[in-house]
């Protein structure tokens, strides 16, 4: 049994109140367990006048006499002992739960038959009602339970699962403790399928448990167990295992972690820069030769890429960018030797003729910049006409497996930006640009706005180090790029086009939960937006919103490896993943509601599933539109939607769209406006009222005697009969303080009070 | 000209930030014959020069204000895959400049607000002014304003004066960061290439960087 830290018993009688419902499992009928027996007799015993009293009885689905009947239907000869005994249990159960619903004591009429699965029903119950009762499962199956417990963190409800004890009390156990024997069900399914003897069942399972613990373990910051589990047997397929460990190894030669900024860079001299069709020598860590420049490959803002043979290409700076730092920095990855797929590391330093550093040798990236593939859906589906969903996050666990490792070379790739990744039709993707890595002090000396974090905008680039949040500010914004294919985080209606601003102000507008984000951007990316797995959405959410719980404290790569790859087995998993334009890159609708929720192809314009019903409260069933969005968005009356008519701001008198204009204001001007408003109606703390010494005037009144040419007043106002209000109280001049001190104390000083010092005599009272 | 009704979801579906350009063009009786010839030749070069351009196609969003004894809208903003070519321009009467700017600018806020209200990143935009003579109306109202947005660096502007004729004065007063523009000869090919390769160079930053733009490369074509 647990021991005590790992469970918590509840007495079931509260489960049996108006207001809670308590369910139980077949599972739970047949347990044999001699631990536990006679504990169904005494919950029944402890809670029957509760149960009639309230008129609650204990549910019993349908579903689950269902599946007792079939048990005890089965010839115990040739069953184990254990298995004999339960069924003779299923059998004993029925003839109680027959008189026990007589007496008003068991409901059994409820939930359908329709739905094969049992688990399901209890978690569509659960989710059906989670906003109208408490509601607590006996159960044993490890699976349900993990399911409900997560739907309980999800909707914030108090939804419990637990089994019997022999006195009848609900033990509930924690989820540590439901984490780790999930973990060790997973194992046991795993196992068998690895070692070949795997059933459908197993397969099922383990398909079932894998997203499921993944998820678990993220929203509740879980890490998986490592104890007495052994090795885990089944990996997923995207990450094989030697690439894996060459990954996630501790490296030995990794870069110092706490390198100070070096010292400004400077020039270095050479005489001529290499062009196409000429020598170079090159010179690795252990080797040494020569090589003629090839086809121009692209040009950036430092230096030309060249060919170099089918395997590498060459890096010439330009002679602006030819620098101590470069040199050095290059060098010392050089010496590494290093070597990861799709990293294009220097891999030999290249000079000039006479012997100059004019550049490096690294990997060739196949492909093109992500800039020119995923970010526009013009290119996207020029480039990858046949990608998915799944392709999409696929790269995403590419990069990120990238980034974790130069991470753990105490590498900050500083410049990331989607000019420097390659992706190519088979999904490799690669980072280019190495000469920009930040690393052993060398800084990042270039830099995207978009992909600043708040901290680091407006700082120079090359006198600064990177510091991980903003690294893994970048990475985050990477990520939603690529997931929302091309879309920046921060992009929302009602802004001037200051990227600087969208940044700063942490204003993330997609639709969250149940905030509703009036700022949302038009389109269909509230769409792409709805369909993202929800743990991605959360990291998403909590990491970009200024009231996110990852705001100040961004995920790591590994947090959202982890996350992504929860991503991908739940885009797999059928059961899971029940609305197919999940899978689409461009989804135009939102995504479905439930697992049941109907979905059609458009009978307009044969969009396949652009159809998703619409859950009804009042008529209890879904709804289904006649046509599609693109449909709809087209039809006559709306696409010639009259003109934007534009009035101009009462502020700054600029012409907008009127749906724009807040109180005859543009959006800035309204929020200046807001925040004069807000600071009009704050009270001055500057300004004491020279009776009790309190701050008594708003900013907005003092403005207003001041525009009038009135003096302002210095005392609360007086009301009728000149009574100053109740807590104006006056104060009576501070005896001064005695001792050495007071004598030398200029007349002068009582006056002169600092404002901080009047601000805290305001809280302290003294 | 049949103005473009530009599609809602051409607008939002593509995240590019966009990069409005006004081209506000003189069109007054003086720019008749080979001049404005010229000038429409110019223009088609550089919707063709953005069209092959991988970054410049999907950021760059033009319109046309021409001035002559009023002025009037040739199109409205659209994304170069839904602009025509222009098929010719009229030159005729006097050269209303300060309401040629008056409209421009005012597209050009109209545009911006139409990005922001439906949640469109953009680039400050570029105002290209091209006449041939000096101004018949009032200027001066145009001239704060453009001088206040660049000023306040939401505008990046492009005196250009055409031929000898041209009232550098009047031009410079537009241009409060770098002196006016003046062509050589007719060479609107050379000054639409080197639009539309700073076009380019911008739409491959991101909004917010300052983009330098190659004056370099405008010596073959103009005297500074
Ligand atoms: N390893 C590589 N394999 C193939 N092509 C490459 C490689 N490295 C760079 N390129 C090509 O050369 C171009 C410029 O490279 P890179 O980004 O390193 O230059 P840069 O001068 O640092 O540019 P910027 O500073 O603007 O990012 C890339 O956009 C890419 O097309
Ligand atoms: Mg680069
Ligand atoms: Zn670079
Ligand atoms: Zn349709
Ligand atoms: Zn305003
Ligand atoms: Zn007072």
């Amino acid at each position: 049994m647990l021991n005590a830290l790992e469970y918590q018993l509840i007495d079931p009688v509260e489960f049996l109140q108006p207001n809670r419902r308590l369910f139980i499992d077949t599972n739970v009928f047949m347990d044999t367990d001699a631990r536990r027996a006679g504990g169904l007799k005494r919950l029944f015993e402890r809670g029957q006048s509760a149960i009639i009293a309230n008129g609650n009885p204990v549910v019993v689905p349908t579903k689950v006499v269902g599946e007792l009947t079939k048990q005890s239907r089965i010839h115990p000869s040739g069953e184990t002992m254990e298995r004999a005994e339960a069924i003779k249990k299923a059998g004993a159960t029925l003839t109680f739960l027959e008189s026990a619903s007589k007496a008003g004591l068991v409901r059994k009429d409820l939930g359908d038959d329709t739905n094969p699965y049992a688990d399901d029903l209890f978690l569509k119950l659960f989710e059906r009602f989670a906003g109208t009762y408490e509601m607590c499962l006996l159960t044993h199956d490890i699976t349900i339970k993990l399911r409900i417990r997560l739907l309980a963190h999800r909707l914030a409800k108090r939804l419990l699962v637990g089994v019997l004890t022999k006195d009848g009390d609900l033990e509930v156990e924690s989820d540590e403790s439901l984490f780790e024997r999930g973990f060790r069900k997973y194992k046991r399914h795993a196992t068998c399928i690895a070692e070949g003897s795997g059933s459908f069942k197993d397969e099922s399972e383990v398909a079932v448990l894998k997203p499921l613990l993944d998820d678990f373990g993220k929203a509740f910051g879980l890490k998986e167990p490592a104890t007495n589990l052994g090795p885990r047997a089944v990996k997923s397929p995207s990450s094989p295992e030697p690439r894996r460990s060459a990954v996630a190894s501790t490296p030995t030669n990794s870069f110092s972690a706490q390198a100070r900024l070096k010292p400004s860079d400077t020039p270095v001299a050479f005489s001529a820069l290499p062009k196409q069709g000429d020598h170079v020598t090159w010179a690795s860590a252990d080797r040494s030769g020569s090589l003629v420049l090839g086809a121009l490959l692209g040009e950036g803002g430092e230096g030309t890429v060249y060919d170099a043979d089918l395997s590498t290409v060459v890096k010439i700076f330009d002679k602006d960018h030819l620098t101590r730092h470069r040199k050095e920095k290059i060098e010392l990855l050089v010496d590494r030797n290093l070597r990861a797929k799709g990293l294009c590391i220097p891999s030999a330093v290249v000079r000039n003729g006479n012997g100059e550093f004019v550049g490096y040798v690294m990997p060739k990236a196949s492909g093109r910049e992500f800039q020119r593939t995923v970010f526009n859906k013009r290119k996207f589906e020029r480039e990858f006409p046949s990608w998915k969903k799944a392709d999409l996050v696929d790269i995403c666990i590419s990069f990120l497996e990238k980034v974790q490792y130069l991470h753990s070379m105490n590498v900050i790739l500083g410049d990331i930006n989607p000019k420097n990744l390659m992706v190519d039709e088979k999904k490799n993707v690669f980072i280019i640009d190495a000469d920009s890595w930040q690393l052993e002090g060398y800084p990042c000396p270039v830099g995207t706005p978009m992909f600043a974090s708040p901290a680091m905008l407006g700082k120079t680039y090359s006198d600064v180090l990177r510091t991980m949040e903003d690294e893994l500010f970048a990475v985050a914004t990477m990520l939603f790029m690529i997931v929302m294919t091309g879309q920046f985080p921060y992009i929302r209606t009602g802004t001037d086009g200051d990227m600087v601003q969208l940044i700063k102000e942490g204003n993330f507008a997609f639709q969250y939960e149940n905030r509703n984000n009036k700022d949302q951007p038009d389109g269909d990316w509230k769409y792409m937006w709805s369909h993202i797995h929800k743990p991605v959405k959360d990291l998403f959410w909590h990491t970009f919103h200024r009231e996110g719980k990852h705001y100040k404290k961004r995920p790591t790569a590994a947090e959202w490896l982890e996350a992504f790859k929860a991503y991908k087995s739940y885009l797999g998993n059928k059961r899971m993943n029940f609305d197919p334009m999940s899978n689409d890159v461009y989804p135009i609708r939102n995504k479905a509601f439930k697992q049941d929720t109907p979905i059609r192809d458009c009978p307009t314009c044969g969009r396949q599933n652009a159809i998703a019903g619409i859950w009804i409260d009042d008529t209890q069933e879904h709804s289904l539109p006649r046509q599609c969005n693109k449909c709809r968005d087209q039809q006559p009356g709306r696409a010639a939607a009259a003109p934007t008519i534009t009035v101009p701001c009462r502020d700054c008198s600029r012409p907008f769209p009127k749906s724009q204009l807040k109180y005859g204001r543009c959006p800035s001007c309204a929020q200046k406006h807001d925040e004069r408003q807000a600071r009009a109606n704050t009270l001055d703390p500057s300004r004491l009222c020279v009776r009790c010494q309190k701050p008594f005037i708003t900013y907005g009144n003092v403005e207003w005697h001041q525009r009038n040419g009135r003096s302002v007043p210095t005392t609360h106002r007086a009301g009728s009969g000149g009574r100053y209000p109740a807590g104006c109280v006056p104060t009576l001049p501070r005896t001064p303080r005695t001792g050495p001190t007071a004598s030398t104390t200029k007349p002068s000083a009582q006056t002169q009070v600092g404002f901080w010092a009047r601000l805290r005599k305001w809280f302290t009272g003294n | 000209m049949a103005r473009l009704n530009i599609g809602a979801d051409d607008l939002v579906d593509n995240p590019t930030p966009r990069v409005p350009v006004s081209l506000c063009l003189d069109t007054s009786s003086s720019m008749s014959g080979p001049p404005i010839q010229e000038l429409v030749r110019g223009v088609n070069l550089f919707y063709d020069a953005i069209d092959e351009d991988d970054d410049a196609h999907d950021s760059a969003e033009i319109n046309i204000v021409e001035f002559n004894s009023s002025t009037g809208l040739v199109h409205d903003f659209a994304s170069i895959e839904r602009l025509r070519r222009i098929s010719a321009l009229t030159a005729s009467g006097t050269t209303a400049m300060g309401a040629g700017v008056n409209l421009a600018l005012d597209t050009l806020e109209n545009r911006k607000a139409t990005y922001s209200g439906s949640g469109v990143l953009y680039y400050q935009p570029w105002l290209v002014l091209m006449t041939d003579g000096a101004p018949t109306d009032n200027i001066d109202s145009a001239v704060r304003r453009v001088v206040d947005l660049v000023e306040a660096k939401k505008l990046t502007v492009f005196p250009i004066g055409i031929g000898g004729g041209a009232d550098m004065k009047t031009l410079a007063r537009f241009s409060p960061n770098r002196p006016p523009l003046r062509l050589d000869g007719l060479k609107f090919k050379e000054f639409f290439e080197w639009l539309s390769r700073s076009v380019a160079r911008v739409s491959r930053s991101t909004p917010g960087d300052t983009v330098k733009l190659d004056l370099e490369g405008l010596a073959g074509w103009a005297e500074l």
